[in-house]
Formats: C-alpha cells, structure tokens, sequence
C-alpha cells in the first residue's frame, strides 16, 4: 500500500520544517503551509490522505480548516497537533467536530505521530 | 564708712521692682500673683524711701523720704495678710476689712499728719566705726507704735502662725509651698523689722535689713520649682533675672558712691544726688543697650512661653494620631512632644508579642535605645496594677525610694515622668519623657494633658497596628488573587512553552531517528555534523524562547516590595502584554496602545502598577472571549494622568454595575476568577495614591474602566 499523502500546516517554521524532514526521508509525499489560507490552498491542490494542522495559528486557523476541510470530498483525515491546553474541552470539541486525533505539544515520540498517521488511512 | 542700710534698701528696691515686674506679666490673671505684686511693688517703695532717707543731707528731707517709704510700708501687713488668706483659700471677710479698714487710717494719717505717724527723724550711729550716720524715725508718732505693735508683731505672729497650722494638713506640694514662703516671708519681715528698732531708741545697726532683699529670691525660687502663686508662666531662672538687674543697678551704682566718698566728700543728700545724677546720665546712656541685653536674657531663659497645651492638642489630633503608620506614629509622637513641651528627651516604648517584652520603638536623646522591659521590672508591675504614671520629681518629694533595677531603666531612658499606655485594661506600651529643657517640674496641668494623650495615642497605635496587619493581609488576598489569576493564563502560556519545546524534541528525536533508520547513511560525517549543528542552535534559540517567558511569569508572580518608583507608563505597559499578550493573540483579540506623547512618569509601586494593568487587561480580554480589540489610552491632563482601558466585548449588565467592586462579585465562569479581582484592583490603585471608576459600559458593546493618578512633582525625580 503506497504511503499516505499528507499536508501539514503550522505557523512555526522549524517545527513544519522538522516534520516535512521526518516523513519525506521515509518516502512520504508531504507539502507544507505556515500559514491556514495558504494550507487549504496546498490542500484542495494536493487532495492529501491525511491533513496534519495546528490549532491556534494567526489568521484563519485550524478550526475553520477543519470545517473546510469536512465540507470537501473525500475528505482527508485531519490530525492536529497544538500546544494549546484548555483542560481537555477544545479537544473533546474538535472530536467531535470530526477530526482524527488531537496530539499534545511536544508529541510524545515521532513515531507514535507516523503511527497515527498509517492508522488514520487504513481504515 | 560703708551705707551698709542705704544700700540693703537700693538692692531691696531693685529686686522686688524685680519680681513684681515678672509676677505680673506672668501671672496677672492670678489673684495671688496680683497681690504679690502690689505686695512686692510696697516693699520696693519701702527700699528706695529708706535708701533715700538714711542718707539723707537734712532733717526735713530724711524727714521726707520716710514718709515716702512708709506709704509702702504701711500696707504691708495688710497685703499680707490679703494673700496668706486666699493662698490657704480661707474666707474671712470681716476680719480682713478690719484690717484693711485700720490700715487704711494708719496710712492716710502717714499722708496728711506729720506728728501723728513719723513724729521725728534723727541722725544715728554718727560714732559708728563701720557704718555711716543714717536717719531713722525717732521719736515715733502714736499711729507709729500702734502700727509696729499691733499691725506688724501681732498680726504677722497670727499669720504666720496660721500658715504653720495650714502646713501640716496641706498637700505634699502645697506643703512645700508654705515651707518656702513662710521661711522667705519670715526673714523678711523679721529682718527688715530691725529697721524699727532705732525708732524705739535701740540702736543696734540694721545690719539685718539685707534680708529684704534676699527674701525675694527664695519666693523666686519658690515660685520656679513649686508652682507658688498659681502662676501659669512658669519663670525660668527668675533668680538669674533678678540678680542680674540687681546686679546691673550695683554696678551703676558704684559711681555714685565713688563720687559721694572721694569727690564730693559727704555722705549728704545733695552729693549723694549727685552722684545718683552721674550715674543716671550713664544709665540713660547705656539704657538701650541695657535693655536690649536683658530682653535677649529673658527671651532667652525666662519667657520661654510654657507650651500651648491647645497646640499639644491641635498637633496631636490633627497632625499625629490619624497617621496610620505605626513607624510614623511613634517617630512623632516623641518629635512633637520634645518640640512642643521642650523636653530634654522623650521615649516611645511598645510591647513585643515575640519577644514578650517593651522596647523601645522611638526615641530622642535617650542614654540607652536597646533597654527593655519585662514584666518582673517593678516598673512594669507597677504600671500593670495601677495604670498610673511614675513621676520622678514626686517620688524624691515624698521622699520614697527607688529601687536600683528601676532606677537603671529610669536612667537609660533619660526619664523624669513614665507614663503607661493602657488599651482595655491592658499595658500595651510606655510613654517615656524626660525633664524639660527649663528644668521645670512636671504640675498637675502636664498630667491632666498628658494621661489622656497617652490613653488616646494607645488607641492610635492600636490602630495603626491593626492597620499594618490588615495590610498584610490584604497584601497576601493580593497575591493569592495574581496567583489565581496567572492560573488562567495557564492556556497561553502552556501554548509559549510547548511550542519550543514541540519543537526542540522533534528535531532532536527526527535526528536520532534518522540515524537509527540508516537514512543518513549516504551522508559523510561532515554533513552529518553539519545537521547536529543546525538542529542544536535551533534547540537553543527554542529553550530560550521558552526561559524567557518562564522569566517573565515568574517575575511578576514575584510580591510586591511595597516601595514606590518613578515609573515610565510605556515601558511598564509593554511588560505586562508580554504575559499576557500570548493569551490575547490566540484568542484572536487586538491589543492598541494610545500613550501621549511625553506623558509624565507616575511614582507608584512598580509591581503593583504593573498587576493593575494586567487585571485591567486580562479582565478586558475575558470579556471580548475571542476575535476583539483592547485600546489602551493614556493621557495628561492638569496634573493628573488618566488610563482608559477599553474593550470591545460583552460589557456589564446595568443591574451589575454597582456590585462591580465588591469582593467575591464576578461574572466570570467558575475557575477564571476569585472575585477578587476589581476589589483588590481598586485597593491597589488607592495605595498607590490613584482611583479607579467604571467609565463607561454598554451590553454587547465594551466596556471602559479609567484609572487616575496624580502627576509626582517633578523635582528631583528621574526614570533610572
């Protein structure tokens, strides 16, 4: 089974950076945004599996993605990470809304994040 | 040959001018020291009539000159008795009129009739070896013997008699009074009663006389340290005054005498006058300087104006007992009282809970600032069982003895009177003053000011304690309050540190990954390098970003040194957004800052201006919730500074409005705030000199809550 396609969007530059370097070695196609409008551009062109996003970003952010996103099909499985932490309601929200998963700033291990990621696909 | 009685008389004269001149500009509004003015004004007419007549040239003016001085005389007994009468407060009107009434004969008979009082003068002791001739009444006239006899031996004889009665039932100060003023009034009498005697042919020189004048400084004295005479003006160094006139007129005097002796050669009238002219023309010449000379005297040591008790008491209740810092309190309290009473030293000392002992917490010109109190100090107990005072100058008149532990603390105090300041029925602390730089006692009229004043200075005390406690707790409310409050931010914060650290781990474990993977296997171990390098100042740069907010949180949890700053409004406003600027920026809200130019610095604690700010601020940005704008206006206007901060979020219900300040009132949802929050603001902002108000609200609209603080004058205030 190919690798998923994945776009992922945040607003720090090296924290984007560090995840384009980890998936691309490992032969994953990825294209990035800093930025949300750019992001959902990158996306409608792209059509990737699975859309990596951070919550809080300036401008248009993961919220409004994620209901772009939801309106789109097929749609791509939304995964965000942020370091956002409200004691659990924005992510039970954002569950709820529909996304994939919601994974806490610094994420436990790359890993476990590429894990998510296949996972998210193969259902 | 020495006028030895001549000059008795003239030293007489200048003394009683002298006491009468201070009796009566002191005490005029005294009946006693009314009296003792005439009283004293007789005696000095006395002096001059019989310094006049000793010497006199001829029989008609010796003749003169003693009828002049027995105008004064006469009256004598009678004023006497007027004052013994209302010194031991005795009605006894009848017998005074009596008295006044035969006087009154005797005296205008000395004026109209020259037999029936004076008779004849005569020239005696004109074989003396020592003394000169002087002119004496003899014979006498019949009102003359009946004068000596019955208004002088017997009246005085009852009164003094009378006065001795009056000894033993007196108080301890009145006690001390008589003792004085009989002792004085009794050489007085009595010794310038040996003028009389050549007048019934015993002719004994009235070497005695020379107590007319010295009787005059024992009543001074009398009236300096045992409040005789009820005057209020307590005299400084009377004694000091009078000797020095007396001593001036001696002086001028020597001229006459010199001229009489060796110019003129006759003990005469006329060369007598002549000399007195001599010395009047020096004395005219150097009068003003004189005057002068004496006026800076007696400004100096003798009219030192007793303090105002309405001014202890003005100062007190309008300058000292309302300050509520108990530091300031006391450090006042001892500087008003030394300015105001002029005290040589004064003492405040208050209980240590700790310690379980008084020390002392202000003092002036003590011995020994690091002596204590204990309860089994006797002074202590003392004060404990009685609430009464300790007065030095009372306990050595009644002669009781101080035991040497007291007397030690009493010494290292520098201490004349020790009063205790009792607050319900407990000793909180101790008033401790020493002698007053005149060197005068402590009277009745200082206790009854100042028991009172120390009960009233023990509620301000209390007071002001109460006020330090009540500040500290506010203080801690305060701070539990920011600590609260910076627990909200948490999600602003929590997304500041996690962002770098995200990062930071991820490269590093991407790297690691890498490794393990075999990916970086075609790379050399220069790129490799190269790689770690660059993920390691990334690393860098994202920890720091981190610190740095950790920093700024942890600085402003930091509490407050109390201590006002000159403060740059810009500057500590830029501080406070970059706390909570994170929060607002992800939520979306604008932050806009309106400072005028130049705007003047405020002097005000620095930290809690900046907890007001960010109250203000945070509390804008919960009302706006998301997607919003925050202005920050602040303007100069007359003296004054004013900071609007305006939101554009949910504003206050109008029926809210009121409860706005109250503690424990908020809208917020539980967990995003005590309510405490405005309560505490508004406490802050009036510390530190400034005033708060909700300017305007409108529901759905945004709310603006002005802040007000007075411009700090400008000199000598610089932003460091």
């Amino acid at each position: 089974m190919a690798k998923p396609r994945i776009v992922a969007i945040d607003d720090e530059p090296e924290f984007i950076d560090m995840i384009e370097g980890y998936f691309g070695l490992r032969g994953y196609e990825i294209n990035v945004a800093v930025r949300g409008a750019k992001g959902i551009e990158v996306i409608k062109e792209k059509s990737p599996d699975v859309v990596l996003i951070d919550l809080k970003m300036p401008g248009i952010d993961g919220d409004e993605v994620l209901k772009l996103i939801k309106s789109m099909n097929p749609s791509p499985k939304v995964i965000f990470i942020t370091a956002y932490d409200d004691g659990g309601k924005t992510r039970a929200r954002l569950l709820k809304m529909g996304s994939y998963a919601c994974l806490d700033k610094p994420i436990p291990s790359l890993r476990d994040l590429e894990a998510t990621v296949n996972k998210a696909v193969s259902k | 040959m020495l006028d030895f009685y001549g000059l008795s008389n003239l030293f007489a004269t200048v003394t009683n001018l002298g006491i009468a001149f201070l009796v009566y500009t002191k005490g005029h509004n005294s009946k006693l020291a009314r009296i003792w003015t005439l009283f004293t004004l007789c005696v000095a007419i006395y002096g001059f009539g019989g310094f006049m007549a000793s010497g006199a040239k001829d029989y008609d003016s010796a003749f003169f000159w003693w009828r002049l001085s027995y105008v004064g005389v006469i009256l004598l007994p009678a004023i006497f008795a007027s004052f013994v009468y209302t010194f031991l407060e005795t009605k006894r009107t009848f017998f005074l009129n009596t008295i006044y009434l035969v006087t009154a004969i005797v005296w205008l008979a000395n004026i109209f009739s020259k037999t029936l009082f004076i008779g004849h003068v005569t020239l005696i002791f004109t074989d003396s070896k020592w003394f000169a001739p002087a002119w004496f009444v003899y014979p006498p006239g019949p009102l003359h013997i009946f004068h000596t006899v019955f208004l002088y031996f017997i009246l005085l004889t009852y009164l003094f008699l009378r006065l001795v009665l009056a000894y033993k039932n007196a108080d301890p100060l009145k006690r001390t009074q008589i003792k004085y003023f009989t002792i004085a009034m009794v050489l007085g009498f009595y010794g310038g009663g040996s003028s009389y005697l050549p007048c019934f042919g015993i002719n004994i020189y009235p070497i005695a006389n020379i107590t007319v004048p010295l009787y005059t400084f024992l009543i001074a004295y009398a009236i300096i340290r045992h409040q005789l005479m009820n005057i209020e003006v307590i005299i400084k160094k009377t004694l000091v005054f009078a000797g020095l006139l007396a001593s001036v007129f001696a002086i001028l005097i020597l001229p006459t005498l010199l001229i009489q002796e060796y110019i003129l050669r006759g003990a005469d009238t006329g060369s007598r006058m002549a000399g007195l002219a001599i010395s009047g023309i020096i004395i005219i010449m150097s009068v003003r300087r004189i005057e002068n000379f004496l006026i800076n005297i007696t400004d100096k040591y003798l009219f030192q104006k007793k303090y105002d008790y309405k001014e202890l008491l003005k100062t007190f209740t309008a300058e000292v007992l309302t300050v509520l810092e108990l530091d300031k309190l006391v450090n006042l309290t001892v500087n008003k009282l030394t300015d105001i009473i002029k005290l040589g030293s004064a003492a405040v000392l208050l209980f240590n809970e700790e310690k379980q002992h008084f020390n002392v917490v202000a003092a002036q010109n003590i011995k020994d600032s690091s002596v204590t109190l204990i309860r089994p100090d006797g002074i202590v107990t003392f004060m404990d069982e009685t609430h009464g005072y300790v007065l030095m100058s009372e306990l050595r008149e009644k002669n009781i003895s101080i035991p040497d532990s007291i007397q030690e603390i009493i010494d290292k105090l520098n201490a004349e009177i020790v009063i205790p300041m009792v607050l319900h029925e407990e000793v909180i602390g101790v008033l401790s003053l020493g002698k007053k730089k005149s060197d005068e006692n402590y009277t009745q009229d200082d206790l009854d000011i100042l028991l009172p004043l120390a009960k009233t200075l023990a509620i301000a005390i209390s007071n002001a304690e109460l006020f330090v406690k009540l500040g500290k707790t506010q203080a801690e409310a305060a701070q539990r309050e920011k600590m609260a409050v910076i627990g909200t931010l948490s999600a602003g914060i929590n997304h500041e540190i996690c962002n770098p650290l995200g990062i930071a781990r991820g490269q590093c474990e991407a790297f690691l990954l890498n490794l393990k993977d075999g990916l970086y296997k075609n790379k050399t171990s220069e790129e490799l390098i190269e790689k770690a390098k660059s993920i390691m100042v990334k690393v860098i740069k994202e920890t720091d970003r981190a610190t740095a907010i950790t920093k700024k949180l942890s600085g402003f949890a930091k509490p407050s040194k109390g201590e006002a700053e000159i403060i740059r409004i810009d500057k500590e406003l830029d501080e406070v957004f970059g706390l909570v600027g994170y929060e607002l920026r992800l939520e979306k809200i604008e932050f806009l800052k309106n400072i005028q130019k130049d705007i003047s610095d405020l002097f005000v604690d620095k930290k809690q201006f900046q907890e007001i700010l960010f109250n203000l601020i945070r509390n804008a940005g919960q009302a706006i919730g998301e997607k919003g704008r925050i202005t920050i206006t602040a303007r100069e206007e007359g003296r004054k500074v004013y900071i609007d901060v305006q939101d554009t979020g949910s504003g206050i219900p109008e029926d809210k409005v009121k409860q706005l300040f109250n503690p424990f009132f908020t809208t917020k949802d539980p967990g995003k705030g005590t309510g405490l929050g405005l309560f505490i603001v508004r406490q802050v902002v009036e510390k530190n000199g400034g005033r708060i108000h909700l300017k305007d609200t409108k529901v759905g609209e945004g709310t603006t809550f002005r802040l007000e603080f007075p411009v700090p004058a400008r000199e000598g205030l610089k932003v460091n």
